[in-house]
């Protein structure tokens, strides 16, 4: 086999890891991937990149302590999780693709907002007597355990709630922080 | 107290430290719309599909023959299913020959005696009284006197603070024709050994 059909049957396997749920999370750990990929992974999850560009899709690598890495190290990159997004966001329009209500997003923005100003971490009572200003106290409690049961929020046995796999994954939370706390202009958000 | 500095250096470094305050404001203050819209604007959606491999479906259809008829299983389980617990009044134990009238009658009698003998120079301890040589038998004494009990011709003295339980004949006079009060007390093997020393 020729080093480019190699490479290109690499490539493929790296676009099946990572876009094929083989657990119970979508996307593959780095350790996963270099086991099937070999040390080299890197280079080819690179070429995987540029061809999902095209289709409007890039590779996501989320590290196990949540925090972005310029130049992330090699156990950083083995313990991350790699996923596939959308690299553009979702349009107002395409709000119904969701299968959300625009009240529920809401929930979920001002949730997020919450947790992620008072570091990461905040009771789930004062969620809710945030939320239940605008909300009715039935309908918070039903979207905040969707977002648990989904993995956008966690909650511990103390009542206490974070910031779930999920929004790590798929929210930019600076640019969700930068709109609400009025820094980023919502036209500039949207486009 | 490291840790917890170098948390907060990389979160205000990460640009996501912004007044919890001035936060709690916006969000109280923003249509409904415009929060569902910041989120959108923040959202990119994971892309993830699910797949069914040749290998996948051939061990399910393995696994689909080989799987018992479901009202076989439930027979089964059934039959491992244990008896739930149940309680048997006297009247029950005598009609399934588990204990004769006559001799059940002696007994609480017998037992009755030995209680007004031991306790008379005051309340005895309840583990001590029932205890005798076999499992079995501190059981039938246990059962018997909680006839006694319940039938106003004892005293039990329950402290929950010392955690002792203490027994008594009481005499004639002071014996309740209503029946006493009902206190459930497990008398287990263990309890048993322990009372034993062994």
């Amino acid at each position: 086999m020729s080093e480019d059909a190699a490479i290109s049957k690499k490539v493929k396997k790296a676009a099946q890891l990572l876009l094929y749920q083989h657990h119970r999370l979508p996307g593959s750990k780095g350790w996963e991937i270099k086991k099937i990929l070999g040390k080299d992974y890197m280079k080819v999850i690179k070429l995987l990149e540029r061809k999902f560009d095209d289709l409007g899709l890039e590779i996501k690598i989320v590290y196990s302590d949540g925090i972005e890495r310029i130049s992330p190290t090699e156990e950083d990159l083995e313990q991350a999780r790699f996923y596939v997004l959308s690299k553009v966001p979702m349009q107002s329009s395409e709000v119904s693709l969701s299968g959300w209500r625009i009240d529920t997003l809401a929930v979920l923005a001002a949730a997020l907002a919450l947790i992620t100003s008072k570091q990461g971490k905040a009771t789930r009572r004062e969620a809710e007597e945030l939320l239940q200003e605008k909300l009715p106290d039935w309908k918070v409690d039903q979207d905040l355990n969707r977002f648990i049961r989904k993995g956008y929020l966690d909650e511990d046995e103390a009542g206490l709630l974070f910031i779930g796999w999920r929004t790590r994954a798929e929210i930019d939370l600076k640019k969700l922080m930068g709109i609400i706390a009025g820094s980023l202009p919502e036209e500039k958000a949207e486009s | 107290m490291v840790k917890l500095q170098s948390d907060w250096v990389k979160r205000r470094a990460t640009g996501l430290f912004i007044d919890p305050f001035l936060v709690e404001v916006k969000i109280k203050v923003m249509p409904k719309d415009s929060l569902a819209s910041a989120l959108l604007a923040s959202w990119h959606p994971i892309v993830a599909g699910e797949q069914l491999t040749e290998g996948r479906l051939s061990r399910a259809l393995d696994y689909w023959n080989a799987l018992i008829p479901l009202s076989q299983r439930m027979s089964e389980l059934d039959a491992a299913r244990q008896e739930q617990e149940k309680t048997l009044s006297v009247s029950e134990l005598i009609k399934l020959k588990f204990l004769s009238d006559k001799v059940f009658q002696q007994e609480i009698s017998n037992l009755l005696s030995e209680l007004k003998e031991k306790s008379e120079g005051g309340p005895i301890d309840y583990w001590q009284f029932i205890t005798v040589d076999t499992y079995e038998a501190t059981v039938m004494r246990s059962y018997a006197l909680s006839f006694l009990i319940s039938n106003g011709y004892a005293n039990l003295i329950v402290n929950p603070i010392e955690e002792t339980i203490k027994v008594e004949a009481l005499p004639v006079q002071e014996q309740k024709s209503s029946g006493g009060r009902s206190v459930p007390i497990a008398v287990s093997y263990s309890k048993w050994k322990e009372m034993r020393g062994s």
